[in-house]
């Protein structure tokens, strides 16, 4: 019941601010090209709530996972509103290239398992 | 005991293999005609991965390959994710666009990634080098082919010219979501245009305020695809962000030219012919932008216009359509 409270003071909040201040900048006004390119049938209303929460979303995520905090306003500020809601809702488990070197831990952890159930036995014959 | 670890073996070997054997290079006969016979950029330069950074390492090879003075120890602080060991897809896309280079993400055929290397540019590629359930993400550098011979080469980790067979890269690029990109200079084509895929990259350096470079990129997708409303509305935009508002106007007229049910033209000339004052015009176009929005993620964007233009006040309602294209 809390949790249900909190979140729905935090999407009125965020309300609150995308129709604050939009007189003071222009710009804001308009719709980019990208967000014609991408628009498609809505599913849910809380969208472009969820977009605005995107955004803070990543940065704490972004924190945990130990990016430079002189680096992070940079990042977050390259990439689309897009960008941000796929990342927003599934930072963990996207692809995160890392490299070869970890293929050398999994094969070493395969053999391991084969071995101890007994289809291989490499490590004996190191004694 | 030995026969039995023996058929054990056997099973599983055949598993990983009949896992794997459906999946063939995947390239037609016409893309064949298409192609070169082989083909290997050795200019393209070389930054061995040090530990996990096989993203700035990789993308540092196709940025400096598309003229950027940029290493990977630069990239690294950009692109890293130290609590993931590795770096994300968007993040390499995003600083490619912070560099006023187009990312633009390829079709997911083998042959959209050999046509980019026979025109000279390397081809950034995603790799998963384990398994469906077990992945290890790896990002690579395709630079070479040689259909005869069935191999790619890429600079891959720590080897500067990994051969591998065609076969085993489609697979594991395959196993990876088919993801791969080049990035090019903002006015120019890869091989093989799709105006989406090319409009939605110019689009993404638009978005983050690149606009210099997002005009570019519009000015040249005007070029190649004329009938095409978006890179007009994409030059409009940017008249609109740099204040040149008499220009906007006149590109948001020029993209109903081309299609009269563009949302965000409708919606962006109402704005601008409300902020003129000009009431009824902006009602008119901010009236069509709510019947094509409906039900689409731009309807509460063009709602918040319209609200704007509805509490506009009355004395200003005089109609401006003598002066409305100047």
């Amino acid at each position: 019941m809390g949790g249900f409270f909190k979140k729905a003071i935090v999407h009125v909040l965020a309300l609150s601010i995308l129709s604050l201040g939009s007189p003071v900048v222009a710009q804001a006004e308009i719709i980019g090209t990208l967000a014609g390119l991408e628009s498609h049938q809505r599913a849910r209303s809380m969208e472009r709530v969820q977009q605005a929460l995107a955004r803070e979303e990543v940065r704490a995520q972004m924190l945990a996972l130990g990016v430079d905090e002189s680096m992070l306003e940079a990042r977050l500020a390259r990439l689309t509103d897009s960008e941000l809601s796929a990342l927003a809702a599934d930072l963990d488990n996207l692809p995160a290239g890392a490299g070869v070197l970890e293929v050398v831990g999994i094969v070493f952890v395969v053999l391991l398992i084969l071995e101890a159930v007994g289809v291989i036995d490499v490590f004996k014959k190191f004694p | 005991m030995s026969a039995l670890r023996r058929a054990a073996l056997a099973v599983w070997a055949t598993a990983v293999l009949a896992g794997c054997a459906h999946l063939a290079p995947g390239l037609e006969p016409e893309d064949l005609a298409r192609l070169p016979r082989r083909a290997e950029l050795s200019a393209v330069p070389f930054f061995p991965q040090r530990e996990y950074q096989c993203g700035p390492a990789a993308l540092a090879a196709v940025l400096a390959s598309s003229g950027l003075a940029v290493t990977d120890r630069q990239l690294e602080k950009e692109v890293y994710l130290p609590g993931r060991q590795g770096s994300l897809q968007a993040e390499l896309v995003a600083a490619s666009r912070a560099r006023d280079r187009l990312p633009y993400e390829l079709a997911p055929q083998p042959a959209a990634l050999l046509e980019e290397v026979a025109a000279g540019r390397p081809v950034l590629v995603l790799q998963n080098l384990g398994w469906e359930i077990a992945p290890v993400w790896h990002f690579a550098v395709l630079i070479g082919f040689d259909l005869d011979a069935g191999r790619v080469v890429l600079r891959s980790g720590t080897t500067e010219r990994l051969e591998m067979s065609l076969g085993k890269f489609v697979r594991t690029w395959d196993r990876a979501g088919r993801w791969a990109m080049v990035v090019l200079a903002p006015d120019e084509l890869p091989a093989d245009p799709e105006p989406q895929r090319y409009l939605r990259a110019a689009a993404g350096l638009e978005a983050i305020g690149r606009l210099e470079a997002a005009a570019r990129a519009y000015a040249r997708a005007h070029e190649r695809w004329p009938d095409s409303v978006w890179p007009v509305l994409g030059l409009a935009n940017i008249d609109y962000a740099r204040g040149d508002l008499a220009s906007a106007q006149n590109g948001y007229f020029a993209a109903l030219a081309l299609d009269d049910t563009n949302v965000i033209a409708h919606n962006n000339l109402a704005e601008i012919l409300a902020g003129r004052g000009c009431r009824e015009e902006a009602r008119a176009h901010i009236e069509r932008a709510r019947q094509l929005a409906a039900k689409t993620t731009l309807e509460p964007a063009v709602a918040a216009t319209s609200r704007k233009i509805a509490s506009m006040p009355d004395s200003e309602s005089e109609s401006c359509s003598a002066s409305a294209t100047r």
